[in-house]
């Protein structure tokens, strides 16, 4: 089924059984309306950023498996170095929906996808699902991507005062480093 | 009492058990060194009749912060039962309770609380840290963690382990109550925070 | 900080959802005036909060007129501690995300990663993961019942739930190793076969457990002090429970007859029989009706995988992801490439990104995986339904009193870890 009646289409892809439609980051809040009134994926299980800072940069070699084995026709799975296709921006704003029908014996999911770079706002999706509120506060906390229209952009799981986002690629993994000591 | 010079690391007073029990088993040479140590500190009846009501009424408070709360409350449970050590009575409250059993991986948003309740508490009170992410962070090295609970508080005893099984968090309590009982002052008169 | 003026958050008719922030319940101004507002803090460390939650209430008397939860003392960073490690030695860390229900958040990681990989585990490995993760499933609620309960008022409940509790734990040590945190399922099956005499064990557990709960049915069904202190409280009505993005046993609670079990099988699931119970006044006794004939229902679902658990290799045969047997490394040259590749470098995952989600004991939890192709993972996100029941406090708390507080926020099952990550 094609969902290119979604207001802001940009593109849809199938793999691995799940649908990715990625929409303009403008229109996100009238694509959520559309697909929760139109589409009725009335529940929202997951807001998930990710930040690809660094995808292009090194190349991999990789094993592409299937039931029947391995697939050996395609490059790379014999240890020809390739490089993931390179994404468009930095950031990309998954929306996991879910139509969600009581008693209902199949379970319609569906990404909605945004992309957009460091410091881009992206529009909130509270006024369309209430669960929203604090996956874009966690977002905003974690990756420092500013919503907008978020009725209480604050800090969620780090300290109000943290400086830094600590999930961003470009963040240091922090502790410490181990030392042995023989005295004391 | 005799003037117990602060800042005394437990070394001074002849205890090398942290090390030992790496070259030797069992808990036999922890009491017998605990036994030599008694002799050194000379301590009155008073003291040791003291000594012998604290070590056997330990209250711990309830602290617990993730997995290893599970473990600390599965102590109470009827087949650990800590009730038999003296310790089941868990005090809600951090101003009526003597033991501070940091169970689980402390955030650095959770210092400040963590530290807080400690200062709560009246002396003597013990600290033991439960398990790996107490005791050092864990498998959790990253900027979230406190690495370690002994830089914000003095801890008596580390209990390893993810999760410490309820029969190691028991060990703890029993060597706690064995310290206490030989007379070894609380850490935070022998320590400070590490650094 | 001032609150932007935006669409009602009320998204329907008679939505008790708080507006304009859908969790944080506000104090009506006028209140300000005539009455007198007390702050009270439910701090971090508070022993009937389940974890480090802290609760900002404002109290009017005895009645609770605003809420705030405030999240994050427990913050782990477990997703950025993950993108540092293999895919095999990532797999230690979800166990520790949800500390109650362990083995979901192995397994929905593991099934994502096999989603990625294109692999299908051995019959064998699918059915024995179900039977565990119906095991754990009883754990969690047998915790549950017993914090719970123990919060509420019925302190001996404490000790029959932790009994039990035990009884479960031995299961799972009989089979891993270990009590809690297992570390059992691996990227194509089970990290190692099926000790012998683990299905006598289980079997007998599951013959006296109903029992069991029957027990704990009758120390609290009938009790009048119990119901009073959870019927009628903490309503959620079905349409609030979707829009506040509900799953589980609160969603059931309410009305809402989705389990993903049933609608979306994953596993095997679908060969098996058991029924989904559904309730509908959406208050916390409703709520502790779920969780008790849940736990029928996963008896009946271990006692089904016992009766037809297949025999067969535990693990899928692959080498490029899976360790060969150590004998082989004796005789076969491409058996130790395979095993020291895997041991230093890890298999790699070709790039993609998938959602999977499960029922675990609190509802849908998922996890969203990006790899780039490398032996590390470069994104995982975990979608923790405590994170989401959370949520729902301030709608739940609408009319409550201050002494109801503590058995509604216990109703909704919430385990700090999963809501910090």
């Amino acid at each position: 089924m094609s969902h290119e009646s979604i207001p802001g289409f940009v593109s849809e892809v199938e793999a691995h059984g799940e649908t990715t439609v990625v929409v303009e980051t403008a229109r996100l809040e009238e694509a959520a309306r559309y697909c929760r009134e139109e589409l009725g994926f009335n529940f929202l299980a997951d807001i998930a950023a990710t930040d690809y800072l660094g995808w292009n940069e090194r190349t991999v070699a990789g094993y592409w498996g299937s039931d029947g084995g391995r697939d050996i026709n395609r490059p790379g799975s014999w240890g020809l170095a390739t490089k993931p296709e390179p994404k468009p921006t930095r950031f990309s704003v998954s929306y996991h929906l879910l139509r969600l029908a009581p008693g209902a014996a199949e379970a319609p999911r569906i990404r909605l996808q945004v992309w957009c770079e460091d410091g881009e706002a992206v529009p909130s999706v509270v006024p369309v699902w209430p669960t929203a509120d604090w996956h874009e506060r966690e977002a905003w906390d974690m990756m420092g991507i500013p919503i907008e229209g978020h009725p209480n952009l604050t800090r969620i799981l780090m300290e109000d005062d943290w400086e830094g986002h600590p999930l961003r690629k470009d963040y240091p993994l922090g502790g410490e480093p181990v030392r042995f000591s023989s005295a004391e | 009492m005799a003037e117990v010079e602060r800042k005394k690391r437990l070394a001074d007073y002849g205890l090398h058990s942290e090390r030992l029990l790496m070259k030797r088993k069992g808990p036999g040479v922890f009491e017998q060194e605990l036994g030599e140590l008694e002799d050194k500190l000379m301590l009155t009846t008073v003291e040791k009749a003291v000594a012998w009501a604290q070590g056997h009424s330990i209250w711990p408070d309830t602290f617990g912060l993730a997995c290893c709360a599970m473990e600390m409350i599965a102590i109470v449970s009827p087949r650990y039962d800590v009730a038999r050590f003296g310790a089941e009575v868990f005090r809600s409250s951090p101003r009526q309770a003597d033991l501070l059993i940091v169970s689980g991986r402390v955030a650095h948003k959770m210092a400040r609380p963590l530290r807080q309740i400690y200062d709560q508490m009246l002396e003597p009170k013990w600290v033991i840290a439960m398990g790996a992410c107490a005791s050092s962070g864990g498998m959790f090295g990253n900027y979230a963690i406190l690495q370690g609970v002994d830089k914000i508080v003095a801890v008596d005893v580390h209990v390893p382990g993810c999760p410490p099984r309820p029969e190691a968090l028991l060990e703890g309590i029993v060597r706690l109550q064995e310290k206490i009982l030989a007379g070894v002052p609380p850490a935070y008169e022998i320590r400070e925070a590490a650094s | 900080m001032a609150v932007v003026e935006r669409a009602d958050t009320r998204i329907y008719e008679g939505s008790r959802i708080p507006s304009p922030i859908p969790t944080i319940l506000r104090v009506d101004p006028k209140l300000h005036e005539d009455g007198d507002i007390l702050q009270v803090n439910f701090g971090p460390n508070h022993p009937s909060t389940h974890g480090v939650l802290r609760l900002i209430v404002d109290l009017n008397g005895e009645e609770v007129v605003g809420l705030e939860a405030v999240v994050g003392y427990l913050h782990t960073g477990f997703e950025k501690n993950m993108e540092q490690k293999t895919w095999w030695k990532a797999i230690t860390y979800p166990e520790r995300i949800d500390y109650l229900s362990f083995q979901y958040n192995e397994l929905v990681f593991v099934l994502a990663i096999e989603k990625l990989l294109e692999v299908q585990p051995p019959e064998k490995a699918t059915w024995m993961r179900m039977l565990l993760c119906e095991l754990n499933r009883i754990h969690s609620h047998l915790i549950w019942l017993g914090t719970g309960a123990l919060e509420i008022g019925a302190i001996s409940m404490l000790w029959y739930c932790f009994r039990e509790r035990d009884a479960v734990l031995d299961l799972f040590e009989l089979v891993t190793g270990t009590r809690m945190h297992t570390r059992y399922f691996q990227a194509g099956g089970l990290a190692a076969d099926i000790p012998p005499g683990f299905f006598t064990e289980c079997r007998r557990f599951v013959d006296y457990f109903p029992r069991r709960i029957d027990e704990y049915e009758a120390i609290l069904d009938r009790q009048q002090i119990w119901l009073e202190r959870t019927q009628g409280l903490g309503l959620l009505s079905a349409d609030d429970a979707i829009a506040l993005g509900q799953s589980g046993p609160v969603l059931r609670a309410s009305g809402v007859d989705w389990d993903l079990r049933k609608s979306d099988p994953y596993l095997a699931y679908d060969q098996v029989d058991f029924n989904v119970p559904v309730y509908y006044e959406g208050d916390v006794y409703d709520r502790y009706r779920v969780h008790m004939d849940e736990m029928r229902e996963s008896t009946k679902i271990v006692q089904q995988c016992l009766d037809g658990m297949p025999e067969g290799p535990w693990i899928v045969d692959d080498r490029k992801i899976v360790l060969p047997p150590r004998h082989e490394l004796h005789t076969s040259m491409e058996s130790l490439i395979h095993h020291f590749k895997l041991v230093t470098e890890g298999y790699r995952v070709p790039a993609g990104e998938v959602y999977v989600a499960v029922e675990s004991a609190r509802g849908e939890l998922g996890c969203y995986l990006v790899s780039d192709g490398g032996p590390k993972p470069w994104r995982v996100k975990f979608r923790a339904p405590s994170f989401v029941a959370l949520e729902a406090t301030a709608t739940c708390m609408s009319d409550a009193l201050v002494a109801d507080l503590i058995a509604i926020v216990g109703s909704l099952d919430t385990v700090m870890g999963e809501v910090d990550r």
